[in-house]
């Protein structure tokens, strides 16, 4: 049986803490939007837990480039430049295709490198493009008393409206391909496993590792 | 000559302060009171029931004054005879003093605040307003105190609860529209949730055009707007208006860390574009179905090599 530190303890709380705030502003945003929508929650909670929600993952935010600086962990979200566009193929035609094919999966996650190209360019869009873009929107609503009343000739409030709502679908659209992405594991739980344990790799893991190699 | 030169003792020196501190904190308060109570006037009209009987309709018209009310009022520094200058010597006053005419506009023309409230403006939406414009004979006398009492107006502050400023703004218009509440009159039945927009919206807000500040040309019922969209929309009149007052009020009164959490300015439908949504939804449901397909081929394959293995 083989297993390898992968995540450790703070990335696991943060990334569960994050999945949690997300669910609950995805909820509550779509409440909002979407006001007077039957199954949906009722417009003054749903505003309470978005504002709360919203502020919390921020700070989330803060605190993982935070660590991202201080640990290594940040190195992981980096591609090489050095044959990205053919590891991006590789991965892409996989996914695509090799999948199918019952090809080997060309990435093995291991403390060296924990994701693939695609996973990488995903993480880094999502958490260093559309994250900043989601809290400096989310504060522009909050503290719109303090905004221009239009930017570039444009009321500056439905700029702000309209950069949170597209980052919002945007993010939604990552959750729910990151979602399914991590069922293409070593296993079909390996991953997720891996988020919970910190550890990675398991003897079925393994075997079916080797089977795919084989 | 002898001098007492003792140093106070901390005890007495503290007394001395907190009393200085207690003073300044009620003064304010006991000089207002003072200013109106000074006024001569008041004497008479702050009697409840002074009035007198119109000769010409035989209606009862009320004198009398609130001195609390004046004491917040907007003019509660102002001497009476500021504004009602000439003929008050005599008692009981002439009656042709009922035909004084007192404008708001020609007083405050070198006021500071027209910078900001724009009086000149004022003026001429007033003229162009249904209150001007109208042949009503009921609005034949139609002026600025018709809905502003200059013995009781104060404008709005932040910090003011907002609920009380549209109940306030509102009682203003009702005082003489009272039959709009009329459960049996269906003049503003079309609005969904009537009586949660009249709790949280001024009528203005409907019955004037739009402006960035609160305009004084009030529209006939027929010209008022009755598009939502104008408030629940990119352009929110309400975002832009009485709302952002809201967040504003609610920062200064709680703070910006505790407005993070219970702000409640987001309208409706403002962050709403039906392009974004549709094409949004779109990419999301056909991403969705790629899933559900590269998840069913995968399904197969693993049933497949399941068979094969057997």
């Amino acid at each position: 049986m083989s297993t390898s530190p992968l995540y450790p303890l703070w990335l696991r709380v943060w990334h569960w803490y994050n999945a949690a705030l997300f669910l609950a502003l995805v909820v509550s945003g779509v409440s909002m939007h979407y006001a007077g929508t039957a199954w949906l929650l009722g417009f003054n909670q749903a505003v309470a837990i978005h504002n709360v929600s919203g502020s919390l993952l921020a700070l989330g935010w803060i605190a993982f480039v935070l660590a991202n600086l201080k640990s290594d962990n940040g190195r992981h979200y980096l591609p090489r430049p050095r044959g990205l566009v053919r590891d991006l193929w590789v991965q892409a035609r996989y996914y695509a295709y090799g999948i199918f094919r019952d090809e080997p999966h060309p990435f093995h996650a291991g403390p060296a490198a924990k994701f693939n190209v695609l996973q990488q360019l995903s993480y880094l869009g999502a958490m260093y493009l559309l994250m900043p873009l989601l809290i400096l929107s989310g504060l522009g609503f909050l503290f719109s008393p303090q905004l221009p009343e239009t930017l570039l000739g444009i009321s500056s409030l439905w700029l702000v409206a309209m950069t949170h709502v597209l980052t919002s679908y945007l993010l939604v659209l990552f959750l729910l391909v990151h979602v399914y992405i991590i069922t293409i594991g070593d296993s079909l739980t390996a991953n997720l496993r891996a988020m919970l344990t910190g550890e990675h790799g398991t003897s079925d893991d393994t075997q079916e590792t080797d089977r795919h190699a084989s | 000559m002898t001098h007492h030169c003792s140093r106070p003792r901390p005890t007495r020196w503290l007394a001395g302060a907190l009393l200085a501190l207690v003073t300044s904190l009620l003064a304010p308060a006991a000089s207002a009171v003072e200013t109106a109570r000074d006024h001569d006037c008041l004497r008479c009209h702050a009697m409840s029931t002074l009035a007198y009987r119109e000769p010409d309709s035989g209606e009862i018209r009320s004198l009398a004054l609130d001195p609390q009310q004046l004491d917040h009022s907007v003019h509660a520094e102002l001497a009476c005879s500021d504004c009602h200058a000439r003929g008050y010597g005599r008692y009981p006053h002439r009656a042709r003093l009922t035909d004084e005419q007192l404008g708001c506009v020609e007083c405050h023309a070198d006021d500071p605040a027209d910078a900001t409230y724009r009086l000149d403006r004022i003026a001429e939406e007033f003229d162009a307003s249904v209150h001007a414009t109208s042949d009503h004979h009921k609005l034949r006398q139609f002026d600025c105190h018709s809905c502003h009492d200059p013995h009781g107006f104060r404008a709005s502050q932040v910090g003011d609860d907002l609920g009380a400023i549209v109940r306030r703004d509102n009682q203003t218009c009702l005082d003489c529209h009272h039959r709009v509440t009329d459960p049996l009159r269906g003049s503003h039945a079309w609005l969904p949730q009537r009586d949660a927009h009249w709790a949280a919206v001024r009528c203005i807000d409907c019955h004037t055009p739009s402006t960035p500040q609160a305009s004084h040309q009030i529209l006939a019922a027929a010209d008022s707007s009755k598009r939502c969209v104008a408030c629940h929309s990119r352009d929110s009149r309400l975002r832009e208006g009485l709302y952002r007052y809201r967040l504003a009020q609610d920062q200064a009164e709680h703070g910006w860390l505790a407005s993070l959490v219970r702000n409640d300015a987001y309208i409706v439908g403002m962050s709403r574009s039906p392009l974004l949504d549709a094409l949004s939804l779109t990419i999301l449901a056909l991403v969705a179905l790629v899933i559900a397909l590269h998840g069913y081929g995968r399904y197969r394959l693993a049933r497949r090599r399941k068979e094969n293995d057997r």
